[in-house]
Protein backbone atom coordinates (compact mmCIF):
# COMPACT_ATOMS: atom_id res chain seq x y z
CA UNK A 1 0.00 0.00 0.00
CA UNK A 2 2.55 2.48 0.97
CA UNK A 3 4.53 1.38 -1.77
CA UNK A 4 1.50 2.14 -3.96
CA UNK A 5 0.94 5.90 -2.40
CA UNK A 6 4.83 6.47 -3.29
CA UNK A 7 4.39 4.82 -6.56
CA UNK A 8 1.60 7.92 -7.63
CA UNK A 9 3.62 10.51 -5.97
CA UNK A 10 6.01 10.20 -8.19
CA UNK A 11 3.91 9.83 -11.12
CA UNK A 12 1.99 13.46 -9.90
CA UNK A 13 5.56 14.67 -9.29
CA UNK A 14 6.33 14.04 -13.02
CA UNK A 15 3.34 15.09 -14.03
CA UNK A 16 3.98 18.57 -12.41
CA UNK A 17 7.44 18.84 -13.64
CA UNK A 18 5.95 18.28 -17.50
CA UNK A 19 3.56 20.83 -16.23
CA UNK A 20 5.31 23.23 -16.07
CA UNK A 21 7.87 22.53 -18.95
CA UNK A 22 5.23 22.52 -21.11
CA UNK A 23 3.33 25.66 -20.43
CA UNK A 24 6.83 27.59 -19.66
CA UNK A 25 6.47 29.10 -23.42
CA UNK A 26 3.12 30.44 -22.21
CA UNK A 27 3.76 31.27 -19.63
CA UNK A 28 6.93 33.67 -20.29
CA UNK A 29 5.14 35.08 -22.76
CA UNK A 30 2.18 36.72 -20.82
CA UNK A 31 5.46 37.15 -18.04
CA UNK A 32 7.15 39.29 -20.56
CA UNK A 33 4.08 41.13 -22.14
CA UNK A 34 3.14 42.50 -18.62
CA UNK A 35 6.80 43.25 -17.67
CA UNK A 36 8.64 47.00 -17.57
CA UNK A 37 11.96 47.22 -20.17
CA UNK A 38 14.05 47.44 -17.40
CA UNK A 39 12.82 43.78 -16.11
CA UNK A 40 12.86 42.74 -19.39
CA UNK A 41 16.19 43.27 -20.29
CA UNK A 42 17.79 42.59 -17.57
CA UNK A 43 21.02 40.22 -16.91
CA UNK A 44 18.67 37.61 -14.76
CA UNK A 45 15.45 36.65 -15.35
CA UNK A 46 12.46 38.06 -13.78
CA UNK A 47 9.98 35.48 -13.44
CA UNK A 48 6.58 37.41 -12.55
CA UNK A 49 6.58 41.09 -13.53
CA UNK A 50 7.11 43.64 -10.10
CA UNK A 51 5.38 46.25 -11.90
CA UNK A 52 2.97 45.27 -14.16
CA UNK A 53 2.51 47.72 -17.06
CA UNK A 54 -0.11 48.29 -19.79
CA UNK A 55 2.37 50.21 -22.11
CA UNK A 56 3.25 46.88 -24.12
CA UNK A 57 -0.21 46.65 -24.74
CA UNK A 58 -1.08 50.54 -25.78
CA UNK A 59 2.39 50.47 -27.84
CA UNK A 60 1.01 47.27 -29.96
CA UNK A 61 -2.67 48.63 -30.36
CA UNK A 62 -1.02 51.77 -31.61
CA UNK A 63 1.15 49.86 -33.76
CA UNK A 64 0.28 50.50 -37.55
CA UNK A 65 -1.99 48.12 -39.57
CA UNK A 66 -3.02 46.31 -36.84
CA UNK A 67 -6.41 47.42 -36.37
CA UNK A 68 -6.79 47.14 -39.76
CA UNK A 69 -5.26 43.89 -40.32
CA UNK A 70 -7.18 42.60 -37.32
CA UNK A 71 -10.25 43.49 -39.58
CA UNK A 72 -8.60 41.97 -42.21
CA UNK A 73 -8.45 38.70 -40.46
CA UNK A 74 -12.03 39.03 -39.05
CA UNK A 75 -13.12 39.26 -43.02
CA UNK A 76 -11.44 36.38 -44.22
CA UNK A 77 -12.25 34.07 -41.46
CA UNK A 78 -16.16 34.59 -41.30
CA UNK A 79 -16.46 34.62 -44.68
CA UNK A 80 -14.60 31.49 -44.93
CA UNK A 81 -16.63 30.11 -42.20
CA UNK A 82 -19.76 30.97 -43.31
CA UNK A 83 -19.71 29.80 -46.63
CA UNK A 84 -17.69 26.31 -46.02
CA UNK A 85 -20.45 25.69 -43.22
CA UNK A 86 -23.06 26.12 -45.88
CA UNK A 87 -21.51 23.66 -48.92
CA UNK A 88 -19.95 21.38 -46.30
CA UNK A 89 -22.97 20.51 -44.97
CA UNK A 90 -25.21 20.29 -47.93
CA UNK A 91 -21.99 18.09 -49.09
CA UNK A 92 -22.21 16.07 -45.80
CA UNK A 93 -25.88 15.34 -46.03
CA UNK A 94 -25.53 14.27 -49.72
CA UNK A 95 -22.24 11.88 -48.40
CA UNK A 96 -24.21 10.56 -45.55
CA UNK A 97 -27.41 9.82 -46.62
CA UNK A 98 -27.26 9.11 -50.68
CA UNK A 99 -25.55 6.79 -52.88
CA UNK A 100 -24.38 8.65 -56.05
CA UNK A 101 -21.87 8.36 -58.63
CA UNK A 102 -18.53 9.24 -58.21
CA UNK A 103 -19.44 9.10 -54.31
CA UNK A 104 -15.68 7.06 -53.39
CA UNK A 105 -13.79 9.30 -55.60
CA UNK A 106 -15.62 12.16 -53.88
CA UNK A 107 -15.13 10.73 -50.20
CA UNK A 108 -10.99 10.26 -51.54
CA UNK A 109 -10.61 13.60 -52.65
CA UNK A 110 -11.80 15.04 -49.91
CA UNK A 111 -9.39 12.93 -47.35
CA UNK A 112 -6.64 13.16 -49.56
CA UNK A 113 -6.80 16.98 -50.44
CA UNK A 114 -6.00 17.34 -46.35
CA UNK A 115 -3.22 15.71 -46.87
CA UNK A 116 -1.69 18.06 -49.49
CA UNK A 117 1.42 20.00 -47.79
CA UNK A 118 0.10 23.53 -48.59
CA UNK A 119 3.67 25.34 -49.63
CA UNK A 120 3.38 22.53 -52.40
CA UNK A 121 0.87 24.03 -53.62
CA UNK A 122 1.60 28.06 -53.61
CA UNK A 123 2.91 28.25 -56.90
CA UNK A 124 0.07 26.86 -59.18
CA UNK A 125 -2.39 28.65 -57.04
CA UNK A 126 -0.22 32.03 -57.23
CA UNK A 127 -0.08 31.94 -60.86
CA UNK A 128 -3.93 30.96 -61.17
CA UNK A 129 -5.55 33.62 -58.95
CA UNK A 130 -2.78 36.10 -59.99
CA UNK A 131 -4.46 35.89 -63.99
CA UNK A 132 -7.65 36.67 -62.11
CA UNK A 133 -6.16 39.76 -60.44
CA UNK A 134 -7.10 37.79 -57.14
CA UNK A 135 -3.19 38.41 -55.94
CA UNK A 136 -3.22 41.20 -52.95
CA UNK A 137 -6.68 40.61 -52.48
CA UNK A 138 -8.54 39.12 -49.84
CA UNK A 139 -11.15 37.24 -51.59
CA UNK A 140 -8.25 35.36 -53.28
CA UNK A 141 -7.03 34.15 -50.03
CA UNK A 142 -10.84 32.90 -48.60
CA UNK A 143 -10.94 31.54 -51.86
CA UNK A 144 -7.75 29.55 -51.17
CA UNK A 145 -8.80 29.01 -47.48
CA UNK A 146 -11.85 27.30 -48.70
CA UNK A 147 -10.37 24.49 -50.40
CA UNK A 148 -8.75 23.68 -47.49
CA UNK A 149 -11.56 24.45 -45.04
CA UNK A 150 -14.25 22.41 -47.13
CA UNK A 151 -12.55 19.07 -47.34
CA UNK A 152 -12.44 19.24 -43.18
CA UNK A 153 -15.63 20.16 -43.23
CA UNK A 154 -17.45 17.67 -45.04
CA UNK A 155 -15.82 15.18 -43.41
CA UNK A 156 -16.39 15.99 -39.95
CA UNK A 157 -19.91 16.99 -40.33
CA UNK A 158 -20.56 13.69 -42.35
CA UNK A 159 -19.71 12.18 -39.10
CA UNK A 160 -21.98 13.79 -37.48
CA UNK A 161 -24.87 13.08 -39.28
CA UNK A 162 -24.31 9.64 -39.39
CA UNK A 163 -24.64 9.44 -35.49
CA UNK A 164 -28.18 10.60 -36.05
CA UNK A 165 -30.86 7.59 -35.96
CA UNK A 166 -32.09 7.09 -39.24
CA UNK A 167 -35.98 6.22 -37.54
CA UNK A 168 -35.90 9.91 -35.70
CA UNK A 169 -36.31 11.41 -39.36
CA UNK A 170 -38.38 8.63 -40.60
CA UNK A 171 -40.67 8.75 -37.71
CA UNK A 172 -41.32 12.62 -38.63
CA UNK A 173 -42.20 12.31 -42.16
CA UNK A 174 -44.36 9.23 -41.41
CA UNK A 175 -46.43 12.37 -39.13
CA UNK A 176 -46.75 13.82 -42.29
CA UNK A 177 -43.84 15.93 -42.47
CA UNK A 178 -42.55 16.62 -45.57
CA UNK A 179 -38.46 15.91 -46.38
CA UNK A 180 -37.76 19.39 -45.95
CA UNK A 181 -39.97 20.11 -42.59
CA UNK A 182 -37.92 16.77 -41.29
CA UNK A 183 -34.60 18.02 -42.12
CA UNK A 184 -35.06 21.36 -40.00
CA UNK A 185 -37.08 20.59 -37.51
CA UNK A 186 -35.13 16.93 -36.58
CA UNK A 187 -31.79 16.97 -38.50
CA UNK A 188 -30.66 20.33 -38.04
CA UNK A 189 -31.17 21.09 -34.18
CA UNK A 190 -29.40 17.44 -33.87
CA UNK A 191 -26.54 18.35 -36.14
CA UNK A 192 -25.89 21.91 -34.39
CA UNK A 193 -23.16 20.78 -31.58
CA UNK A 194 -21.55 19.63 -34.65
CA UNK A 195 -21.82 22.66 -37.13
CA UNK A 196 -20.41 24.43 -34.04
CA UNK A 197 -17.42 21.95 -33.70
CA UNK A 198 -16.56 22.47 -37.09
CA UNK A 199 -16.93 26.22 -37.53
CA UNK A 200 -14.26 26.45 -34.67
CA UNK A 201 -12.03 24.57 -36.70
CA UNK A 202 -12.55 26.00 -39.83
CA UNK A 203 -12.23 29.49 -37.70
CA UNK A 204 -9.24 28.35 -36.20
CA UNK A 205 -7.55 27.13 -39.29
CA UNK A 206 -7.98 30.52 -41.42
CA UNK A 207 -7.10 32.92 -38.16
CA UNK A 208 -3.95 31.35 -38.04
CA UNK A 209 -2.71 30.79 -41.32
CA UNK A 210 0.71 32.11 -42.47
CA UNK A 211 1.99 30.75 -46.01
CA UNK A 212 -0.95 31.92 -48.06
CA UNK A 213 -1.74 34.88 -46.58
CA UNK A 214 2.37 35.60 -46.42
CA UNK A 215 2.34 35.65 -50.39
CA UNK A 216 -0.85 36.13 -51.55
CA UNK A 217 -0.78 39.19 -49.47
CA UNK A 218 2.17 42.08 -49.46
CA UNK A 219 1.05 45.44 -49.60
CA UNK A 220 1.07 46.86 -45.96
CA UNK A 221 -2.92 47.53 -44.06
CA UNK A 222 -3.90 44.67 -46.42
CA UNK A 223 -2.48 41.90 -44.61
CA UNK A 224 -3.81 39.21 -42.10
CA UNK A 225 -2.68 39.67 -38.23
CA UNK A 226 -0.21 36.64 -38.12
CA UNK A 227 1.28 38.26 -41.12
CA UNK A 228 1.65 41.53 -39.07
CA UNK A 229 2.71 39.34 -36.43
CA UNK A 230 5.85 38.21 -38.53
CA UNK A 231 6.89 41.35 -39.66
CA UNK A 232 6.70 43.13 -35.79
CA UNK A 233 9.73 43.59 -34.99
CA UNK A 234 9.13 47.28 -32.98
CA UNK A 235 11.48 50.11 -33.04
CA UNK A 236 14.07 50.35 -35.14
CA UNK A 237 17.18 50.44 -32.43
CA UNK A 238 16.21 47.42 -30.58
CA UNK A 239 13.33 44.86 -30.55
CA UNK A 240 10.72 45.43 -28.61
CA UNK A 241 10.11 42.12 -27.19
CA UNK A 242 7.35 43.72 -24.77
CA UNK A 243 5.66 44.88 -28.07
CA UNK A 244 6.14 41.51 -29.83
CA UNK A 245 5.20 39.30 -26.70
CA UNK A 246 1.34 41.76 -26.11
CA UNK A 247 0.75 41.57 -29.86
CA UNK A 248 1.17 37.58 -29.33
CA UNK A 249 -1.00 37.19 -26.60
CA UNK A 250 -3.67 39.40 -27.89
CA UNK A 251 -3.45 36.88 -31.31
CA UNK A 252 -3.54 33.83 -29.23
CA UNK A 253 -6.96 35.11 -26.93
CA UNK A 254 -9.63 34.34 -29.68
CA UNK A 255 -7.92 30.62 -30.30
CA UNK A 256 -7.31 29.95 -26.70
CA UNK A 257 -10.97 30.81 -26.26
CA UNK A 258 -12.39 28.80 -29.11
CA UNK A 259 -9.97 25.53 -28.27
CA UNK A 260 -11.17 25.50 -25.16
CA UNK A 261 -14.82 25.21 -26.30
CA UNK A 262 -14.26 22.70 -28.54
CA UNK A 263 -11.70 20.51 -26.85
CA UNK A 264 -13.90 17.79 -25.66
CA UNK A 265 -15.21 17.16 -29.12
CA UNK A 266 -11.41 16.74 -30.34
CA UNK A 267 -11.14 13.54 -27.71
CA UNK A 268 -14.02 12.00 -28.95
CA UNK A 269 -12.25 11.41 -31.98
CA UNK A 270 -11.93 14.23 -35.10
CA UNK A 271 -8.65 12.35 -36.05
CA UNK A 272 -9.56 13.39 -39.50
CA UNK A 273 -8.72 17.25 -38.65
CA UNK A 274 -6.21 19.15 -39.69
CA UNK A 275 -5.97 21.34 -37.16
CA UNK A 276 -2.42 22.33 -37.01
CA UNK A 277 0.50 24.49 -38.31
CA UNK B 1 20.61 20.24 -54.23
CA UNK B 2 17.11 18.68 -54.34
CA UNK B 3 18.78 14.91 -53.09
CA UNK B 4 20.31 16.82 -50.48
CA UNK B 5 17.42 18.40 -49.60
CA UNK B 6 14.84 15.65 -49.67
CA UNK B 7 17.80 13.96 -47.31
CA UNK B 8 17.62 16.59 -45.36
CA UNK B 9 13.71 16.71 -45.13
CA UNK B 10 13.66 13.12 -44.38
CA UNK B 11 15.89 13.12 -41.01
CA UNK B 12 13.80 16.09 -40.12
CA UNK B 13 10.47 14.55 -40.57
CA UNK B 14 11.74 10.93 -39.12
CA UNK B 15 13.47 13.47 -35.46
CA UNK B 16 10.21 14.79 -35.49
CA UNK B 17 7.81 12.17 -35.70
CA UNK B 18 9.74 9.85 -33.83
CA UNK B 19 9.68 12.66 -30.99
CA UNK B 20 6.40 13.67 -31.40
CA UNK B 21 5.22 10.06 -30.58
CA UNK B 22 7.03 8.76 -28.05
CA UNK B 23 6.83 11.42 -26.02
CA UNK B 24 3.10 12.32 -27.03
CA UNK B 25 2.29 8.75 -26.57
CA UNK B 26 4.35 8.64 -22.82
CA UNK B 27 2.55 11.63 -21.56
CA UNK B 28 -0.74 10.39 -21.96
CA UNK B 29 0.25 6.92 -20.11
CA UNK B 30 1.68 9.43 -17.60
CA UNK B 31 -2.18 11.46 -17.47
CA UNK B 32 -3.46 8.04 -16.92
CA UNK B 33 -1.68 7.94 -13.63
CA UNK B 34 -1.58 11.14 -11.65
CA UNK B 35 -3.99 12.65 -9.55
CA UNK B 36 -7.37 13.71 -10.90
CA UNK B 37 -6.35 17.30 -10.07
CA UNK B 38 -2.87 16.80 -11.91
CA UNK B 39 -4.73 15.31 -15.11
CA UNK B 40 -6.73 18.40 -14.76
CA UNK B 41 -4.14 21.11 -14.91
CA UNK B 42 -1.90 18.88 -17.18
CA UNK B 43 -5.14 18.70 -19.52
CA UNK B 44 -5.34 22.66 -19.28
CA UNK B 45 -1.60 22.77 -20.28
CA UNK B 46 -1.92 20.69 -23.26
CA UNK B 47 -4.55 22.51 -24.94
CA UNK B 48 -3.04 26.19 -24.32
CA UNK B 49 -0.03 25.15 -25.98
CA UNK B 50 -2.57 23.92 -28.60
CA UNK B 51 -4.46 26.86 -29.02
CA UNK B 52 -0.81 28.84 -29.61
CA UNK B 53 -0.89 30.24 -32.79
CA UNK B 54 2.38 29.01 -35.03
CA UNK B 55 3.27 32.28 -35.46
CA UNK B 56 3.09 33.29 -32.18
CA UNK B 57 4.81 30.11 -30.96
CA UNK B 58 7.50 31.17 -33.13
CA UNK B 59 8.21 34.59 -31.96
CA UNK B 60 7.84 33.22 -28.03
CA UNK B 61 10.60 30.65 -29.35
CA UNK B 62 12.96 33.57 -30.87
CA UNK B 63 12.38 35.59 -27.41
CA UNK B 64 13.53 32.46 -25.44
CA UNK B 65 16.25 31.34 -27.11
CA UNK B 66 17.70 35.04 -27.77
CA UNK B 67 21.53 34.94 -27.37
CA UNK B 68 22.42 38.12 -25.37
CA UNK B 69 19.75 37.20 -22.78
CA UNK B 70 17.49 34.17 -23.17
CA UNK B 71 15.71 32.21 -20.53
CA UNK B 72 16.53 28.99 -21.60
CA UNK B 73 20.53 29.83 -22.30
CA UNK B 74 19.59 31.47 -18.49
CA UNK B 75 18.04 28.15 -16.93
CA UNK B 76 20.09 25.65 -18.40
CA UNK B 77 23.26 27.64 -17.16
CA UNK B 78 21.57 27.54 -13.78
CA UNK B 79 21.07 23.97 -13.85
CA UNK B 80 24.77 23.10 -14.49
CA UNK B 81 23.81 21.73 -17.72
CA UNK B 82 26.73 23.39 -19.10
CA UNK B 83 27.86 27.06 -20.00
CA UNK B 84 25.27 28.67 -22.42
CA UNK B 85 26.01 32.26 -21.60
CA UNK B 86 25.13 34.03 -24.75
CA UNK B 87 25.03 30.97 -26.28
CA UNK B 88 23.73 31.50 -30.08
CA UNK B 89 21.22 28.27 -30.81
CA UNK B 90 20.92 29.68 -34.29
CA UNK B 91 24.58 29.06 -35.01
CA UNK B 92 24.85 25.69 -37.51
CA UNK B 93 22.19 24.49 -40.20
CA UNK B 94 21.54 21.47 -37.80
CA UNK B 95 21.42 23.50 -34.57
CA UNK B 96 18.56 25.84 -36.40
CA UNK B 97 17.06 22.69 -37.31
CA UNK B 98 17.14 21.60 -33.99
CA UNK B 99 15.81 24.20 -32.54
CA UNK B 100 12.70 23.97 -35.16
CA UNK B 101 12.70 20.41 -34.04
CA UNK B 102 11.83 21.60 -30.60
CA UNK B 103 9.39 24.00 -31.52
CA UNK B 104 7.45 21.00 -33.70
CA UNK B 105 7.82 18.64 -31.31
CA UNK B 106 6.35 20.90 -28.29
CA UNK B 107 3.61 22.32 -30.38
CA UNK B 108 2.77 18.74 -32.12
CA UNK B 109 2.45 17.04 -28.47
CA UNK B 110 -0.65 18.16 -27.02
CA UNK B 111 -2.78 16.52 -30.14
CA UNK B 112 -0.44 13.05 -29.53
CA UNK B 113 -1.04 12.97 -26.14
CA UNK B 114 -5.08 13.98 -25.95
CA UNK B 115 -5.84 11.26 -29.19
CA UNK B 116 -3.94 8.35 -27.36
CA UNK B 117 -5.21 9.30 -23.72
CA UNK B 118 -8.95 9.00 -25.26
CA UNK B 119 -7.52 5.95 -27.14
CA UNK B 120 -6.17 4.37 -23.76
CA UNK B 121 -9.85 4.56 -22.14
CA UNK B 122 -10.71 1.98 -24.62
CA UNK B 123 -7.95 -0.49 -22.96
CA UNK B 124 -10.47 -3.34 -21.05
CA UNK B 125 -9.87 -2.65 -17.34
CA UNK B 126 -10.31 -6.67 -16.51
CA UNK B 127 -7.93 -7.60 -19.31
CA UNK B 128 -4.93 -5.60 -17.30
CA UNK B 129 -5.88 -6.29 -13.91
CA UNK B 130 -5.98 -10.00 -14.96
CA UNK B 131 -2.64 -9.84 -16.37
CA UNK B 132 -1.60 -8.00 -13.28
CA UNK B 133 -3.11 -11.10 -11.12
CA UNK B 134 -0.56 -13.25 -13.36
CA UNK B 135 2.16 -11.26 -12.34
CA UNK B 136 2.90 -9.90 -15.38
CA UNK B 137 5.65 -7.28 -15.55
CA UNK B 138 4.49 -3.69 -16.29
CA UNK B 139 6.37 -3.87 -19.82
CA UNK B 140 4.73 -6.96 -20.99
CA UNK B 141 1.17 -5.57 -20.24
CA UNK B 142 1.51 -2.27 -22.13
CA UNK B 143 3.46 -4.66 -24.96
CA UNK B 144 0.21 -7.38 -24.85
CA UNK B 145 -2.71 -5.62 -24.05
CA UNK B 146 -2.62 -1.69 -23.99
CA UNK B 147 -0.10 -1.50 -27.52
CA UNK B 148 -2.67 -3.57 -29.50
CA UNK B 149 -5.05 -1.76 -28.78
CA UNK B 150 -3.68 1.60 -29.22
CA UNK B 151 -2.54 0.67 -32.41
CA UNK B 152 -4.74 1.98 -35.07
CA UNK B 153 -4.70 5.35 -33.20
CA UNK B 154 -1.10 5.36 -33.35
CA UNK B 155 -0.98 4.74 -36.77
CA UNK B 156 -3.30 7.29 -38.21
CA UNK B 157 -1.00 9.75 -35.75
CA UNK B 158 1.77 9.03 -36.99
CA UNK B 159 1.26 8.88 -40.54
CA UNK B 160 -0.61 12.61 -39.97
CA UNK B 161 2.30 13.40 -38.42
CA UNK B 162 4.57 12.45 -41.75
CA UNK B 163 2.76 14.26 -43.75
CA UNK B 164 2.82 17.47 -41.30
CA UNK B 165 6.10 17.65 -40.64
CA UNK B 166 7.33 16.55 -44.04
CA UNK B 167 6.05 19.32 -45.30
CA UNK B 168 6.79 22.07 -42.17
CA UNK B 169 7.19 25.49 -43.36
CA UNK B 170 5.99 28.50 -41.01
CA UNK B 171 8.08 27.29 -38.35
CA UNK B 172 11.63 26.62 -40.24
CA UNK B 173 10.84 29.52 -42.07
CA UNK B 174 10.18 32.14 -39.52
CA UNK B 175 12.08 30.53 -36.32
CA UNK B 176 15.28 30.43 -38.77
CA UNK B 177 14.29 33.84 -40.53
CA UNK B 178 13.07 34.82 -43.73
CA UNK B 179 16.47 36.38 -44.54
CA UNK B 180 18.95 33.49 -43.26
CA UNK B 181 16.85 30.46 -45.39
CA UNK B 182 20.40 29.03 -47.64
CA UNK B 183 21.23 25.84 -48.84
CA UNK B 184 22.96 24.16 -46.13
CA UNK B 185 19.14 24.29 -44.52
CA UNK B 186 16.89 23.89 -46.53
CA UNK B 187 13.49 21.90 -45.70
CA UNK B 188 11.16 20.87 -48.89
CA UNK B 189 8.69 23.48 -48.35
CA UNK B 190 11.10 26.17 -47.57
CA UNK B 191 13.26 24.99 -50.65
CA UNK B 192 10.41 25.79 -53.14
CA UNK B 193 9.51 28.55 -51.97
CA UNK B 194 12.80 29.98 -52.00
CA UNK B 195 13.27 28.81 -55.35
CA UNK B 196 9.61 29.63 -56.80
CA UNK B 197 9.21 33.19 -55.03
CA UNK B 198 12.60 34.43 -53.88
CA UNK B 199 14.29 33.73 -57.45
CA UNK B 200 10.85 34.11 -59.09
CA UNK B 201 11.54 31.05 -60.93
CA UNK B 202 8.06 29.31 -61.25
CA UNK B 203 8.83 26.37 -63.51
CA UNK B 204 11.10 25.30 -60.92
CA UNK B 205 9.30 25.75 -57.92
CA UNK B 206 6.57 24.32 -59.71
CA UNK B 207 8.63 21.11 -60.51
CA UNK B 208 9.96 20.50 -56.78
CA UNK B 209 6.08 21.27 -55.98
CA UNK B 210 5.09 18.42 -57.82
CA UNK B 211 7.79 15.99 -56.83
CA UNK B 212 6.93 16.80 -53.84
CA UNK B 213 3.38 16.32 -54.01
CA UNK B 214 4.21 12.95 -55.36
CA UNK B 215 6.06 12.15 -52.46
CA UNK B 216 3.46 13.26 -50.00
CA UNK B 217 0.82 11.32 -52.30
CA UNK B 218 2.69 8.03 -51.59
CA UNK B 219 2.99 8.55 -48.14
CA UNK B 220 -0.46 9.10 -47.66
CA UNK B 221 -2.08 5.94 -49.06
CA UNK B 222 -1.91 4.25 -45.82
CA UNK B 223 -3.86 6.84 -43.89
CA UNK B 224 -6.40 7.49 -46.76
CA UNK B 225 -6.87 3.79 -46.63
CA UNK B 226 -7.23 3.95 -42.93
CA UNK B 227 -9.87 6.87 -43.04
CA UNK B 228 -12.11 5.31 -45.91
CA UNK B 229 -12.14 1.90 -43.67
CA UNK B 230 -13.23 3.74 -40.85
CA UNK B 231 -15.40 6.41 -42.14
CA UNK B 232 -17.37 3.33 -43.86
CA UNK B 233 -17.73 1.50 -40.96
CA UNK B 234 -19.31 4.00 -39.23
Amino acid sequence: MSRRRAGSLGWNVAGLVLFAVMVFPVFWMLSTAFKGNDQIYSVDPVWVPGHPTLSHFRDALHRQYFWTDVKNSVIVVLVTVGIALVLSFFAAVALAKYRFGGRKLFIVLVIGIQMLPQAGLIIPLYVVLGKHGQVNALTGVILVYLTFALPFCVWTLRGFILGIPKDLEEAAMVDGSTRLGAFVRILLPLVAPGLVATSVFAFITSWNEFIFANTLLHSGGKQTITVWLSYLYGGNRFVDWGEIMAASTLISIPVVIFFLLVQRRIAFGLTAGAVRG
Amino acid sequence: MFWHTLERTIIFTVANVGLTMVLGTLIALLLVRVATWVRLLLTVGLVLVWAMPPVVAVQVWSWMTISQNGVVNYVLTQLHLGDFFQHNWYETPTSQLAMVTTLIVWGAIPFVTITVYAALSQVPRELIEAAQIDGARAWRIFKDVTLPVLMPVLLILTSLSIIWDFGAFTQPYLLIGPGQQVPSNYLMSVYLYVEGFGKTDFGRGAAISILMLAIVAIMSVVYVRRMLRVGEAA
